[in-house]
């Protein structure tokens, strides 16, 4: 059985002072893989420039906009068909213990397959001691199921308390904090265990009263040796299925901001988006 | 030991038996390959060398070839100082260096081939991954890539020294944006302009060649589907310490010299802005670090880059030179595992020798570091330009305390290594008004392109013009010399 949602992706940025001129990035286009698959899509902006289809630097799909001429407000709308597989991942998964799969994690070679996937950065660095410690007499995967139930037990999402800038040991202050940030801490903690984590830029199925429906949202992919990579969602305390849509990846948001740019203008400017997601099931 | 007998302007030259001196031997003759152009310098005196040492520092303010100095506080623009008496390196020592620079520049391209596919050399133990991870010159976006013609390090400026037991030693390998190579050809200009009927004396191969050789590497990694490749330099601007270099790298192959303002992407093509409309470029000689080149992959508030470039060079529709992320190569750190890079990659021994070399992130050589900095020369392992060095036996007791502390604080920064000496060669010192020994070394210039190599036979000759100064380069107050190879048979 499969789902097809439709998704519209809308923005409008403002500025104070005219702009003379602009690049605009954007990773917002649902990628094609083995449990979803992209439909159609379709990109339009107020100004009219012609699109432009590129790939980030991590070879995902974009699209650009350079606009020529001056401008003071740009609104982007972004509609996309993806049909997602409903798939059982824990089929995929091992849930039994195995110490095999604790010597594969620390083997030489996996961990320089995956190496990039391993390496901290400023957003997924630890201040210091967490709460949360992996069991190693469990699996791998029970370990990661635990870590996203401490993450959705122990911190409230609470818009506007963090930004992208945020660095964990205020998040773990607080207590508090958005998708990213539960995701960056996710990240940080299963990279301490040598499991090779990455940060999952997307949409969410709205409508079940999750969190993270209205935006763009984030969730963690990791590598387990014998498994591959499995996706979880410590905002939602789920494991990445039929309901998550994946843009892309990276290290960290760092990696995938849904817009990137480039503006030639003085002034403050303003970004607003927001996100739907509807979904009608197929047979 | 004076030379006065023979050599008014040799008064002052004291041969340091400690030293390789690359004129006279331990003897204190004069060495077979520089008899001819020591008897041709007896001809003139003193004042004869002031004057020709005013003549080329003027002619070479006058043509504008000058780098500037970063330092604290303001920027200065100086004139690389030039030395009259030339380096002359003889075929059968060249051939050795060649032979060696080339060797290594190849092994560098295959390490980074497989840093940026399948990592055996990690997985199978023989460069820890651990250097590799920690290096923040390791770029993600390059990981299964394939660079056009399998190039990354298309230009390499090896460094090198001899040391007192007369042997070349490597230095370090520059496989980012390596400078220098014109003033290669501007000391060449500037000693046949000086002193002509020397040079005459000798059968030197020429220097010049560099750019044409240059421009056929570039044109031999051009995108697929392209024919007659449009290849540009781009710049940092007129503020960067080498931009004349890059100007004149641009003149000599006849391309255009680009700033990032004068190109921009479209549908991941290259295009430079001209007064007839857009033209697209296919291959890009970059003077621009990796994290400068494009605002939308990388720094996002660098203005000196092209937006979307890094898209255009995955695609394959543009080819940059040095491959990005050539930087996690050329760290210091990995340097010391060069010999075994070499071996595993080419199955050969290496040419030539690398300096013995402690690295402060394992606990046993940290030990030995702390407790003979005086001894050492401490490098960071991700500074060029000389910033940053500690050379043990001038430090006082309170700053070695301190270098201790910095090396403490975050050891995989640093390596050390033994405070080699560098041979000395006769140089004009304004103050004396003589020849007096100085510390010098050599940075060869090696290009990869995907049909063909070349080494330039030359190199930048950099000397110490302070006494006793070890370190030579030109950020810190160092001068050089035109470096004359011989052919064979003379």
């Amino acid at each position: 059985m499969n789902l097809e949602y439709n998704i519209t992706y809308a923005a409008k940025n403002t500025y104070e002072n005219e702009a003379s001129g602009a690049l605009w990035q954007f990773l917002i286009i649902p990628e094609t893989n083995e449990t979803q698959e992209l439909i159609s899509d379709d990109f339009s902006n107020s100004l009219q420039i012609p699109v432009e289809h590129s790939i980030n630097g991590y070879n995902f799909k974009t699209y650009r906009i350079r606009p020529g001429q001056s401008f003071e407000i740009i609104e982007f709308t972004a509609n996309f068909k993806v049909v997602k597989k409903i798939k059982n991942i824990f089929e995929q998964v091992s849930q039994l213990y195995s110490k095999e799969e604790y010597n594969q994690l620390r083997s030489i070679d996996f961990r320089a397959e995956n190496d990039v996937f391993l390496r901290f950065t400023d957003l997924t660095s630890l201040p210091g001691k967490v709460d949360f410690k992996f069991d190693e007499n469990i699996s791998l995967f029970d370990n990661l199921q635990n870590l996203n139930a401490w993450i959705k037990k122990e911190f409230t999402f609470k818009t506007n308390v963090t930004d992208i800038d945020t660095d964990l040991s205020h998040i773990l202050e607080i207590k508090q904090g958005v998708c990213q940030d539960f995701t960056h801490l996710f990240i940080a903690i299963a990279k301490k265990y040598g499991i090779p984590s990455r940060y999952v830029s997307g949409y969410l199925h709205q409508g079940n009263g999750y969190f993270g429906d209205s935006q763009m949202h984030a969730w963690v992919e990791c590598c387990l040796p014998e498994s591959g990579w499995i996706g979880f969602d410590p905002t939602n305390n789920l494991i990445a299925a039929e309901n998550h849509i994946k843009v892309a990846h990276g290290k960290d948001y760092n990696d995938c901001p849904p817009i990137k740019g480039i503006v030639f203008s003085s002034g403050k400017n303003e970004t607003e988006y927001n996100v739907k997601v509807l979904a009608q099931q197929q047979q | 030991m004076s030379h006065n007998s023979e050599n008014p302007t040799f008064k002052s030259y004291n041969r340091d038996p400690g030293l390789y001196d690359e004129i006279f031997d331990e003897n204190d003759n004069v060495r077979e390959t520089y008899k001819t152009l020591f008897d041709l310098y007896s001809e003139h005196s003193a004042k004869d060398f002031g004057r020709l040492n005013d003549k080329a520092k003027a002619s070479f303010f006058n043509q504008g070839i000058t780098f500037q100095v970063y330092g604290d506080h303001e920027i200065k623009e100086k004139i690389f100082p030039f030395d009259l008496f030339p380096r002359i390196i003889d075929a059968e020592e060249w051939e050795v260096i060649e032979k060696g620079v080339l060797q290594r520049s190849i092994a560098l391209n295959a390490f980074l081939w497989d840093l940026y596919h399948d990592k055996n050399i990690i997985k199978e133990g023989i460069v820890p991954l651990d250097l590799i991870s920690s290096s923040v010159n390791y770029l993600d976006q390059m990981n299964g890539f394939d660079p056009p013609g399998g190039i990354y390090n298309h230009i390499s400026g090896t460094d090198l020294i001899k040391h007192s037991d007369g042997r070349y030693y490597v230095l370090e390998d520059n496989i980012r944006c390596p400078s220098g190579v014109s003033y290669v050809v501007c000391n060449r200009t500037a000693l046949k302009r000086a002193l002509f009927g020397v040079f005459n004396h000798y059968q030197a191969y020429t220097v010049t060649n560099y750019a044409e050789n240059l421009l056929e590497m570039l044109q031999s990694v051009k995108p697929k589907g392209v024919d007659i490749p449009n290849c540009v330099v781009i710049t940092p601007g007129i503020y960067n310490s080498a931009y004349y270099e890059h100007s004149y790298l641009a003149k000599a192959m006849g391309v255009e010299l680009v700033e990032g303002r004068d190109l921009f992407v479209e549908n991941d093509f290259v295009y430079m802005k001209t007064i007839n409309g857009p033209v697209k470029v296919d291959v890009i000689y970059r003077r621009i670090d990796d994290q400068f080149i494009d605002p939308l992959e990388f720094k996002p508030d660098s203005s000196l880059g092209v937006p979307g470039l890094m898209a255009s060079y995955k695609k394959g529709n543009v080819c940059l030179v040095n491959a990005p992320g050539t930087g996690v190569a050329d760290d210091k750190a990995i340097y010391t595992y060069m010999p075994q890079i070499i071996k595993y990659y080419l199955e050969e021994e290496p040419i030539l020798n690398n300096v013995p070399t402690y690295h402060c992130s394992r606990p046993d050589e940290l030990k030995y570091v702390l407790e003979n900095v005086a001894n050492l020369v401490i490098k960071p392992v991700d500074e060029a330009g000389g910033y940053g060095i500690s050379i043990g036996n001038r430090l006082s007791p309170e700053e070695i305390e301190e270098v201790k502390k910095t090396i403490q604080e975050s050891p995989r920064k640093y390596i050390a290594q033994p405070i080699m000496s560098l041979s000395v060669h006769p140089t004009y010192i304004e103050d004396s008004e003589c020849f007096e020994p100085r510390h010098v070394d050599l940075r060869t210039f090696t290009l990869l392109g995907s049909d063909k190599n070349f080494v330039l036979k030359g190199g930048l000759t950099r000397v110490a013009l302070k006494k006793g100064n070890l370190i030579v380069n030109s950020s810190q107050g160092g001068g050089s010399k035109d470096t004359w190879v011989l052919k064979k048979n003379q």
